[in-house]
């Protein structure tokens, strides 16, 4: 009896509280179904009229292409970036984590210190390192660097997570005769999948956002991914139709939400192992 | 025989296209979804005007579009036509030598559709470097419905825009005010209040400081505080309640409990789209200081056209700029969309057309009849000056500070920011004085 009076207490209050974290979502795509002059004047987010007009302009979009080709344009960056990061961060990871390098206090010191080093600083000398290379106005700038374990945090991530299981496993694949790239991949990557699976979906979110890099490496609009897509008929001298924005955003929202869901079980624990046995 | 003549015929064909080598050019701009069509469409028709050119257009929104175009220009990949604003002018070509000189493609931009005026907003140094779309200046426009609600005609005066704080007040409840003003509002609000008695411009570029006395900022200040207790506009904390919104998206803006607006001609459309349905936004009569000579205005271009210095087709650009202000289907393209045209070619073309007028439209007709010589120093709107002034507006706003040391403050602290902004021997922005 106490313990279903607990039980419920205990849903009743994760419900609420969830019902209020999860309210500007909701609002979100409620506003995707209400008339434009209805968004600002009312809170809830049960639109009063509904229409589909926000979602049938917001695809057609005000620009020569649909919103689908911007969709796929984000994949198009978005695929290659998480597939290198995970591949150059795991190395570098093992690298760090298992090898006696010379000077290896000092780059690991190096590698921390980019992470505290804000991404606008380079913007320049960036842009104009890929003029040089002829890669402007290309996906290349993009996801290329990312080629070359450019996120510190990542690289972090995955040392501490290797360094929570014991190198005897690893030891005794040695002595079995593997080399060290057999090592990491029949021994190593198995074990820190977790790890690696939160890689992967951090890189995905993070790219699906990133607004400067594209605003500044692409200037063909055909070639421009969601976020800018978005951000396209959002202006200071004229009134914004915000729900075709909001409507655009919900399917924007779909692969992010769609992967966190199918890999949350790796995701959690990912995130979870690495913060507290670190 | 007939071979050989088909032969010929084609041989000719292709000399004559290739005697017109196909050009690329590259145009950017920023703007919302109309302003995208309209754009999209002129180029369309402009490369059917001249087959050999083809534009790609390079847009996006408001938001990242500046740091955009300071990296290319940086980078040195900057497009050949480009949209930019007034204020940019100083950013990129201080010596006039940032765009080019206009007046040198004389012969294919038709110059003589726009006033000495307005080819002086965009004259750096003797150098024509941008053209402008729209002149835009604030003025009045009220909510006519609420108006007509609280029983009164729309305030053709200081005295009676003042006179209907109260009356809101008491006929339609304390939450009705006559004007909606964010920060940026006030002071521009307070500047023309003190400009119509000074006749003089707030910046004194010369000199480095404001041409205002401390007991001219203490006027502004007083100013500020008297809209407040005379319910003319909500008390700071209270419009801030309502969030950090854009001004059309204020809801009792929206709603039309606050009644009226001090905006910009080129931009007010945006405030009467999201007015609640069946609401009417109006233009009033401009209000004038008793002996004021002058109306205070802020005139400046809204937005304008230049062309990379260092484009390797400039004919063809300068053809482009051409086509985009003085073009029948451009303009009719464009409409009233970013305010009232500038160059007369196009306002021509609307007129003949017969598009209904706009309040925008009206705003300027307005603008032209009212005494605006005085005009006002670029660095009013320098960011540094502009939040300088609303940071001592809203600390007295929120009651932090006292009226009088507002005052006192918006005369040292601004003149600090100014010496330190217009750096000596620096060349001066566009400017000009304003007259008919």
């Amino acid at each position: 009896m106490n313990a279903t009076l607990s039980a419920t207490l205990r849903y009743a209050v994760l419900i609420l509280v969830g019902f209020l974290m999860l309210y500007p979502l909701l609002w979100m795509v409620g506003g995707a179904f209400k008339p434009n002059h209805e968004i600002f004047s009312s809170i809830g987010f049960i639109p009063q009229e509904p229409t589909l007009e926000g979602f049938t302009k917001g695809w057609q979009t005000s620009t020569e292409y649909s919103f689908g080709r911007y969709l796929l344009n984000t994949f198009a960056i978005i695929v290659p970036k998480v597939a290198v990061t995970v591949v150059s961060s795991v190395l570098v990871a093992f690298g760090f984590a298992r090898f006696n390098v010379p000077g290896k206090r000092v780059l690991f010191g190096l590698l921390i210190a980019t992470i505290l080093l804000p991404k606008s600083v380079l913007l320049v000398p960036q842009y104009l390192m890929f003029r040089e290379m002829g890669w402007l106005d290309t996906f290349m700038p993009l996801y290329v660097p990312s080629a070359f374990a450019t996120e510190g945090f990542f690289v972090f991530m995955i040392i501490q997570f290797m360094r929570s299981f014991p190198r005897e496993m690893e030891e005794a694949a040695v002595m079995d005769g593997c080399n060290s790239f057999q090592v990491l991949w029949h021994v190593v990557v198995p074990v820190i999948m977790p790890a690696i699976v939160s890689v992967a979906l951090f890189q995905f979110m993070w790219s699906m956002n990133d607004f400067l890099s594209p605003l500044i490496y692409l200037s063909s609009v055909e070639k421009y991914p969601v976020a800018l897509a978005l951000k396209l008929s959002i202006d200071v001298t004229e009134a914004t139709s915000w729900n075709q924005i909001l409507a655009m955003s919900t399917i924007a929202l779909a692969p992010s939400l769609i992967l966190f869901f199918a890999a949350q079980k790796y995701f959690v624990e990912g995130i979870t192992v690495g913060a507290v046995k670190g | 025989m007939k071979r050989f003549l088909v032969a010929c015929l084609l041989i000719l064909t292709s000399i004559g296209v290739s005697a017109e080598e196909e050009v690329h050019l590259r145009m950017s701009w920023w703007g919302g979804n109309e302003v995208h069509r309209a754009y999209l469409t002129s180029l369309r028709k402009f490369e059917e005007k001249y087959p050999h050119i083809k534009v790609k257009a390079e847009y996006t929104g408001w938001v990242g579009h500046l740091e955009r175009l300071t990296t290319q220009i940086a980078g040195g990949t900057a497009p050949d036509v480009m949209q930019v604003n007034w204020n940019w002018l100083v950013l990129f070509s201080r010596d006039g030598r940032g765009f080019q000189d206009l007046n040198t493609l004389g012969n294919l931009i038709d110059l003589s559709q726009f006033d000495a005026d307005a080819r002086a907003t965009g004259t750096v140094h003797g150098k024509l470097n941008a053209l402008p779309v729209t002149m835009t200046a604030r003025v009045f426009y009220f909510n006519a419905t609420t108006f007509a609600k609280a029983g009164l005609p729309v305030p053709t005066t200081w005295d009676e825009l003042f006179a209907a704080g109260p009356i809101f007040r008491e006929r339609l409840g304390e939450d009705y005010y006559p004007l909606a003003l964010n920060f940026l509002d006030v002071l521009a609000l307070c500047r023309t209040w003190l400009v119509q008695r000074t006749s003089a411009q707030l910046v004194n570029e010369d000199r480095r400081q404001l041409n205002a006395t401390e007991a001219d900022t203490a006027e502004m200040a007083a100013f500020y505080e008297r809209l407040v207790k005379e319910h003319v506009i909500a008390p700071a904390p209270i419009r801030a309640s309502y969030g950090n919104v854009a001004e059309q998206e204020l809801r009792p803006w929206i709603t039309g409990r606050y009644a009226g607006t001090f905006y910009w001609t080129s931009a007010v459309g945006k405030l009467a789209e999201t007015l609640q349905p069946g609401q009417k936004l109006v233009l009033a009569p401009y209000p004038m200081r008793t002996g004021a000579s002058d109306a205070g205005l802020f005139y400046k271009p809204g937005m304008m056209v230049a062309i990379n210095s260092k484009t390797k087709h400039p004919k063809e650009a300068a053809l482009l700029l051409d086509f985009i202000f003085n073009d029948a289907f451009a303009v009719e393209a464009f409409g009233l969309q970013r305010g009232l045209p500038v160059s007369k070619a196009a306002v021509a073309i609307l007129e003949a057309k017969g598009l209904p007028r706009t309040i925008g439209w009206d705003g300027n007709t307005q603008v032209s009849t009212l005494p605006h010589r005085v005009g006002e120093s670029g660095y009013f709107e320098h960011p540094r000056v502009r939040d300088g002034f609303i940071d001592i507006l809203e600390s007295l706003g929120f009651g932090r500070i006292s009226t009088a040391e507002a005052g006192r403050r918006m005369h040292t602290d601004v003149n600090r920011i100014l010496e330190r902004v217009i750096r000596p021997g620096r060349v001066k922005p566009a400017e000009a004085t304003y007259g008919d």
